[in-house]
Parts: structure tokens; C-alpha cells; sequence
């Protein structure tokens, strides 16, 4: 669909760490139905630029439109959008059941049908009530993708989703990613490795930093 | 479960109730720290029942100081913080339950048990609930404004000494009032300016704290 509006767009950005520019003059345009692939060496600005998209840091030059309106406080950009760094936000402490229903009460939904099936859908139902800390790295990973599954969520945006996890879980993750973008989502993602092969190879928009 | 106050307030205590420690510790310390003083000191019944209440706030402060570097810092390390950031409930609000809830685990706690620490320094009864109501009115301040301070040293990898620096001389408005509130009773004058004062600073911690740790979060965190 080329003659749709862009959903997300970014004109002229700019980031700079300490003495370095990062990248300059960056703009980018992401439709329906597309995702955003990130490329570029380590130390590139990869991170820095998702943290800008995510709204958790500003960039020093240019902007970013949602809907042709500023993400900078825009409610309606941060109810659409939602992020996965290298941290995933969850509790060691609570159940995956418990961490899930978090995340899903904090979109004001209350519904532990909803977590279960979420989780059945990730392949972590019968983890659901452990502690997240007995969880292992990929069990946490796919935790960490439940939470996505929230129809709420228009744009994901997604640093390295696919390091540390098994082949099944890859498997798992890009076609929870292809359903998404199926269903007129977007993401925004970096990875190591070639996309251009995997199930997302058809949606793929390439960005090199 | 709509409301952002009541969602994170729940949560905090359902992650307090999992890791006990951050219960018991602050507790613990209190009344550590405040029978440290009967040991040390002379034992005149006289001397400890004049300095009963100070060593009382004091240790209330150092406890509820003990607690605040670990405020946010497991927020801040599992990536918790960062979705809060980025999402459209309101930050402050959302911190507001979660100072509450460390006040409920350590000021509140540390309240209720200082009628107790009491007996030991033989302070008479009416002064134990002169005692009581300034703990009631002034730890819920402690724990706001504290909170201000953790954040802006959540990033930090040893925050606590600094966090110590800037809130400790945040908190002595607090003492003057709540400590002085006993001497007051002690002499048989009347303690309802200092009681007003601690009333007014609770207002103004509970309109104003939130906000700043908000911005003081979204200020770090970048």
C-alpha cells in the first residue's frame, strides 16, 4: 500500500555523544504494515536512535510525528507504542502470570483469561507461575514479548528482540512480529543478522546508520 | 484496576511482601540505633526521658535514610522505570503510590512501634502520644521528599552517601517541629503550632514531592 500516509515519521535527526555525532540529517517514514530494520556496526547509534523513536531520550536536532503530531509528551504516541530495550521490565520477584497482569492493568485491563492466553501463545503457560528468576534467558525473552501481545499497541520497537533465544523461539518471535505487522502494526527493530531471509523479509525497510 | 494510585501502590506491596527484608530492615534499625543510646549514655531516668524523643526522630530519619537508595534502583535496573516513562499514565501520580507504599513499609511501621521504644527511655504516657501523632505526620514527608533524592541518584552505582547529603538537610524542618513538639509537652505548653506546621509540610510534600520525582526520574534517566 505506497499511497498510504506514514504513520511515524523523522526529519532531519540528529544525535550527538559527547564530542561524536552519532548520525545527522536522519529522516525515516514508516507505514502500516512495514518494519524498520536498524543497521549499523556497534557503537553506530542503533540504541541511541530507538530511545529517540521511543520518546525516552530527545534527540538534539529535528523530530519525530506520530500521526503528523510531536511524540514529545503526546499521550496518544506513548498508548500506541510500546518498547523493548536491553532491559525487559520484569520483576524477579513476581510470577511471569503476575508480571504479565501488571503490564496488562497498567492499559487499565483486567482480565486473567487474557494472561493466560497470552502466555499460551509465547509457550510459557506452564512456567506461569514461577518466579521470573527461576526463568531461563529465552523463557524471560518471550515473557517480555507477552506483554506486546496487548492489541493496544501499534508500534513496537524492538533492540536485538531475537539475541539469546533458541531456534523455536526465534521461530516464535518473528511470527508473532509477522502477525502484528499482518494486522496493520509497525516495528521497529535492530538485529545482527540479515533479515531480509526470515518471515519479516517481505515488510522489511532497511536503515542503514 | 484503573486507578494509577491504588495499581502501584499494590504492586510495591506484593513486591515488599515477596523480599521481606525491605519490611524488617528499616524496622530493625530503628530500634537498633535508638537503644544504642540507653547503653551509652548515663542511666538517669531524667537524662533519657529529656533526650527520648530527639533519639527517637533521629533514628526514625536514619532508618527511613537507610531505605530510600534501594527506592528505585531495581525499577531502574530491570527496565521497569523506562516503561513507566514512556507510557501515559501520569508519572507522578504513579510515584505518589509508590512513595506511600514506602512509607506504609517504613515510616508507618517504625510509628507504631515507637510507643514501645518509649518504655525504654521512661518517657511518661501523654508524651508517648505527642510522640505518636508527630511520627504520624511527619514520616509520610520523610518518605516524599526522600524519594525526590533517590531518584535524582538512581543512576548512581554508590548513590547512598550523596543521597544522604541532600536530603539529610531536607529533613531537619521535620526534626525541629516533631522533636520539638515532646520538649513543648514536657514544659505543659501547647503543641498545636507545631502540629500545624507538620501539617503543612505533609501538604506541601504530598503536592509538590510527586511532581519533582517525576521530573527528577525523566531528568536522570536520559
Amino acid at each position: 500500500m505506497p499511497d498510504q500516509p506514514a504513520s511515524l515519521i523523522a526529519e532531519g535527526l540528529e544525535c550527538i555523544r559527547g564530542e561524536r555525532t552519532l548520525f545527522s540529517n536522519l529522516s525515516l517514514a514508516l507505514r502500516e504494515q512495514q518494519c524498520l530494520h536498524v543497521v549499523g556496526a556497534n557503537g553506530s547509534g542503533k540504541t541511541s536512535l530507538l530511545r529517540i523513536i521511543s520518546g525516552l531520550n530527545r534527540a538534539d536536532q529535528g523530530e519525530i510525528l506520530w500521526h503528523n503530531e510531536t511524540i514529545v509528551n503526546n499521550p496518544r504516541f506513548f498508548k500506541e507504542s510500546t518498547q523493548i530495550g536491553h532491559k525487559d521490565g520484569i520483576k524477579n520477584e513476581l510470577t511471569a502470570a503476575e508480571n504479565l497482569a501488571f503490564y496488562q492493568q497498567l492499559e487499565g485491563v483486567d482480565d486473567e483469561s487474557l494472561v493466560d492466553q497470552y502466555l499460551a501463545q509465547m509457550g510459557i503457560l506452564r512456567c506461569a507461575d514461577l518466579t521470573a528468576n527461576r526463568l531461563s534467558f529465552g523463557q524471560r525473552r518471550r515473557l517480555a514479548f507477552a506483554r506486546l501481545l496487548q492489541p493496544i499497541y501499534k508500534l513496537w520497537i524492538l533492540d536485538e528482540p531475537f539475541t539469546g533465544i533458541d531456534v523455536d523461539g526465534r521461530q516464535l518471535i518473528e511470527n508473532v512480529c509477522l502477525d502484528h505487522l499482518n494486522n496493520g502494526g509497525m516495528i521497529v527493530l535492530t538485529n545482527h543478522q540479515d533479515l531480509q531471509r526470515s518471515l519479516l523479509g517481505g515488510h522489511l525497510v532497511e536503515l542503514q546508520l | 484496576m484503573n486507578n494509577t494510585f491504588i495499581l502501584f501502590y499494590r504492586r510495591e506491596w506484593q513486591l515488599m511482601f515477596r523480599n521481606t527484608s525491605t519490611l524488617v530492615q528499616p524496622l530493625c534499625f530503628f530500634v537498633i540505633i535508638a537503644l544504642l543510646f540507653p547503653f551509652s549514655l548515663p542511666a538517669e531516668n531524667e537524662l533519657l526521658r529529656r533526650i527520648g524523643g530527639g533519639v527517637i526522630w533521629v533514628s526514625a530519619v536514619l532508618a527511613t535514610l537507610l531505605s530510600l537508595e534501594s527506592m528505585f534502583k531495581a525499577d531502574f535496573q530491570d527496565g521497569a522505570l523506562e516503561q513507566w516513562l514512556t507510557h501515559p499514565r501520569s508519572l507522578a501520580v504513579a510515584m505518589m503510590g509508590k512513595a506511600f507504599a514506602h512509607w506504609s513499609a517504613t515510616g508507618l511501621l517504625l510509628t507504631l512501634f515507637s510507643p514501645v521504644l518509649c518504655l525504654t527511655f521512661r518517657i511518661p504516657t501523654e508524651q508517648i502520644w505527642v510522640l505518636f501523632l508527630g511520627l504520624l505526620l511527619g514520616t509520610p514527608s520523610l518518605s516524599l521528599i526522600g524519594a525526590i533524592g533517590a531518584a535524582l541518584t538512581v543512576t548512581l552505582h554508590r548513590g547512598g552517601v550523596l543521597l544522604a547529603i541532600i536530603i539529610l538537610p531536607l529533613y531537619i524542618p521535620i526534626l525541629i517541629f516533631g522533636a520539638g513538639m515532646i520538649t513543648q509537652s514536657a514544659q505543659g505548653a501547647d503543641i498545636a503550632g507545631q502540629v500545624y506546621a507538620l501539617l503543612a509540610m505533609l501538604m506541601l510534600s504530598i503536592t509538590l514531592a510527586p511532581f519533582a520525582i517525576a521530573g527528577a526520574l525523566r531528568a536522570t534517566i536520559e
